[in-house]
C-alpha cells in the first residue's frame, strides 16, 4: 500500500509541477502569480491574462484531458483483455481516426472544423467493425478474434489513409503534424466537440475498476462471482474506443501514451488491482503529455516540436529499462 | 422433505452443432459431498458447468434451493454457489491476501468499499482452506497444490452453500491430492454442499457420500462409490479390466490389469448367460 501511495503522490506532483511549467512557460514567461489572478478572474485585461486564458489554459486542459485518456483507455483494453500488447491501436481506432482526419484534411480543407469529429467519427466506427467481428458468431467475445479482427480493421484502415494520402499528395504536408501527434493551441473549439466522449468514457471506466478486477483469476472465477466476462470485455473495449478517438480528435495520434503509462504504473506499484492502475494511469498520463507538451513547445523555441515522436523518443529509452528491470 | 440444494434433471446442453450432454441427473444435500466421474470427454466438466448456471442449457431444469438457474444472476448466483476452475489465471503482482478478496466481491456494493466483515471473512476463507499462511505470497510463487488450496480460499469467501470444483486434483502429486481430498470432506462435513469432478476413482470412492457416473453425456449411474464403481461398469464405461477396493481400514484401491483391454459390452453380455 505504501509503494502505491507514493507513486499516486509522486504522479500528482507530477501533474502539478507539469501544469506550473505549462501556464508559466512559453514565448513569454508569465509569472506564476499572474498565472493564479488570470485564473481566480482577479487579472485585469492585459497580455498576460490573454495568453493564459485563451492560449495556455485550453492547451493544458487538452493535454491534460488526452492524456488521462490515453492512460485509461491503455489500463481498461490491457486489463479486459488480459494482454499485455493490448493498446488503442489494437481494437482499430487509431487507424480510424487517423483516416478520418486525413480525409478531411485532404479532401475537405475547406471543412477543417470538422476534423476532431471526422477522427472521432471514424475511430469509433473502426472500433465498432471490430467488436461486431469479434462479438458475433460461434466463439464470440474470445479474445484472439478480437486482436485479430483489430489488426486486420487497422490495416485496413492505414491502407485507405495511404491511399488518401498518393491521392492527394500535393496537400499531404497539411497532415503531417496532426499524424505526428501533438496539441495546438486552438481554444476551446475541439473540447466543445469531444467532452462528451471523455465524460461518458471516463464514468464507465469509474464503474469497470470491479468487474476488471474480478477477470483478473480468469473467465470461470468471474463467472463464479456472478460477473459476466464478456461484456465486461464489451464495455470495456467501448469506453476505450470512445476515450481513445477522442483523444486522436484533440490530439492526433498519440498511441504509445496508451501502451505505455498502464505498464509503469503496473510496474512502479508492484500491482495490478485496477482500484490502483485506471485512476494512477490517468494521472500519469496526464502529468506526461502535459509536461511533454510543455517541453515540446519551449525546448527549441521559437519552433514548436510535435509530442508525438518527442515523447517516443524520450519514453521508449525509459520503458525499455524498466522492462528490463522487471522481467 | 426438505428441497435439496441443488437438483438438476435431464440437463441438455448443445454447443453449436455438437451435443454434449444428452440427459444428466444431479442432487446434492447441504452436507454431502458428490463426486462426478467418467472418461474424457464424457461431459463431466459441462455438467459442473451447466449446474453452476455458467452454461447455457438447452433443455432440463436445474434448481437451486427450488429456483430455476435461469432466474438467477449475478450476485444472487454468486451467493448459492463457488465454482472453481480447473485452472485458474495466475496474474502477475496479485498476492494471495488480494485474489481472496477478488473471491469476497459479490459482497461489496458497487464502489463500496471492503467493510471489517468483509476482511472478517477473507480471513476465514483463509484459514478455513488451510492457506492462512500463504497470505503475503504472490500467486506466481506457489506450487500447484498451494495453488489450488487458494483457489479453494477464494470460492470460500462467497460464502455459498455449495462448492463446484472442476479437477481440482488435476495436476496434484499424491501428497497434494490427499490434502486437497482432506480439505473438501472436511468442508463438507462443516455443512457445505460439494461437487467434485475428478478422475481419480479411488479418491472419489474414498471421500464421496455419492459417486455419480458419467458416460457420453448423459449420467449413468449414482450411488456409494463401491457400489457404483464395479467392476462390470468400470469395463463397461472406461474399458479397462480393473477392481475397486475399499479395505477395512478404510482405504481405497483401484487394481488395474493395465495391459488388458476392457470387455466389450457384447463379452460381457455372454458372460451374464
Amino acid at each position: 500500500m505504501l509503494r502505491q501511495t507514493t507513486v499516486l503522490v509522486l504522479a500528482a506532483v507530477a501533474l502539478v509541477a507539469s501544469a506550473v511549467a505549462s501556464l508559466t512557460l512559453g514565448a513569454v514567461a508569465v509569472p506564476l502569480g499572474d498565472v493564479a489572478d488570470a485564473l481566480t478572474g482577479k487579472a485585469e485585461d492585459g497580455p498576460f491574462k490573454e495568453i493564459v486564458l485563451t492560449l495556455r489554459l485550453p492547451r493544458a486542459v487538452d493535454a491534460i484531458v488526452v492524456g488521462a485518456a490515453l492512460g485509461v483507455a491503455g489500463a481498461l483494453l490491457q486489463g479486459a483483455l488480459a494482454n499485455p500488447l493490448a493498446s488503442p491501436d489494437v481494437i482499430g481506432v487509431t487507424a480510424g481516426a487517423g483516416f478520418g482526419a486525413v480525409l478531411i484534411l485532404l479532401v475537405f480543407p475547406s471543412s477543417i472544423a470538422l476534423l476532431p469529429v471526422g477522427a472521432l467519427l471514424f475511430g469509433s466506427l473502426a472500433a465498432a467493425i471490430v467488436f461486431a467481428i469479434a462479438w458475433s458468431g460461434r466463439n464470440r467475445g474470445s479474445i484472439g478474434r478480437l486482436i485479430l479482427a483489430g489488426i486486420a480493421v487497422q490495416a485496413m484502415f492505414g491502407a485507405m489513409t495511404t491511399s488518401v494520402m498518393v491521392g492527394f499528395s500535393d496537400r499531404v504536408q497539411s497532415a503531417v503534424f496532426w499524424l505526428a501527434g501533438g496539441l495546438t493551441s486552438e481554444g476551446w473549439s475541439e473540447m466543445a466537440v469531444a467532452w462528451p466522449y471523455f465524460a461518458i468514457g471516463g464514468i464507465v471506466a469509474v464503474g469497470l475498476v470491479r468487474p476488471l478486477d474480478r477477470l483478473a483469476l480468469g473467465d470461470e472465477v468471474a463467472q463464479s462471482l456472478g460477473a459476466r466476462p464478456q461484456l465486461i470485455r464489451l464495455t470495456a473495449a467501448c469506453a476505450a474506443a470512445l476515450l481513445a478517438s477522442a483523444a486522436a480528435a484533440l490530439a492526433g495520434l498519440l498511441t504509445f501514451l496508451g501502451l505505455v503509462i498502464p505498464h509503469v504504473v503496473r510496474l512502479a506499484g508492484g500491482t495490478h488491482s485496477h482500484r490502483f492502475v485506471v485512476p494512477t494511469s490517468a494521472i500519469l498520463g496526464a502529468a506526461l503529455l502535459l509536461a511533454g507538451d510543455t517541453l515540446a513547445r519551449t525546448a527549441f523555441a521559437p519552433i514548436e516540436l510535435p509530442v508525438g515522436p518527442f515523447m517516443v523518443l524520450l519514453g521508449v529509452p525509459l520503458f525499455l529499462w524498466l522492462l528490463r528491470k522487471a522481467v | 422433505m426438505t428441497t435439496p440444494l441443488l437438483e438438476a434433471r435431464d440437463v441438455e446442453v448443445r454447443i453449436g452443432e455438437a451435443h454434449i450432454l444428452k440427459g444428466a441427473d444431479l442432487t446434492v444435500d447441504r452436507g454431502s459431498l458428490v463426486a462426478i466421474v467418467g472418461p474424457n470427454g464424457a461431459g463431466k466438466s459441462t455438467f459442473a458447468r451447466a449446474v453452476a448456471g455458467m452454461q447455457k442449457l438447452s433443455a432440463g431444469t436445474v434448481l437451486w434451493d427450488g429456483t430455476d438457474v435461469r432466474r438467477l444472476r449475478g450476485r444472487k448466483l454468486a451467493m448459492l454457489r463457488a465454482f472453481v476452475p480447473q485452472r485458474a489465471r495466475v496474474p502477475d503482482g496479485v498476492d494471495v491476501r488480494q485474489a481472496v478478496e477478488i473471491g469476497r466481491s459479490p459482497h461489496i456494493r458497487p464502489l463500496a468499499r471492503p467493510t471489517r466483515a468483509d476482511h472478517e471473512a477473507v480471513d476465514r476463507a483463509l484459514e478455513r482452506a488451510g492457506a492462512a499462511d500463504l497470505a503475503d505470497r504472490r500467486l506466481s510463487t506457489l506450487s500447484g497444490g498451494e495453488l489450488q488450496r487458494v483457489q479453494i480460499a477464494v470460492a470460500l469467501a462467497q460464502e455459498a452453500p455449495a462448492l463446484i470444483a472442476d479437477e481440482p486434483t488435476a495436476h496434484l502429486d499424491l501428497g497434494a491430492s490427499a490434502t486437497l481430498a482432506r480439505l473438501l470432506r472436511a468442508l463438507a462435513d462443516e455443512g457445505l454442499g460439494v461437487v467434485l469432478v475428478v478422475h481419480d476413482l479411488a479418491l472419489a470412492s474414498a471421500i464421496a457420500d455419492t459417486v455419480v457416473v458419467m458416460s457420453e453425456g448423459r449420467t449413468v449411474a449414482a450411488g456409494p462409490g463401491e457400489e457404483v464403481l464395479d467392476t462390470g461398469r468400470l469395463s463397461e464405461v472406461w474399458h479397462v479390466d480393473a477392481a475397486l477396493h475399499t479395505g477395512d481400514d478404510g482405504r481405497t484401491a483401484l487394481r488395474v490389469d493395465w495391459l488388458a483391454t476392457g470387455r466389450t459390452p457384447e463379452m460381457k453380455e455372454t458372460q451374464h448367460r
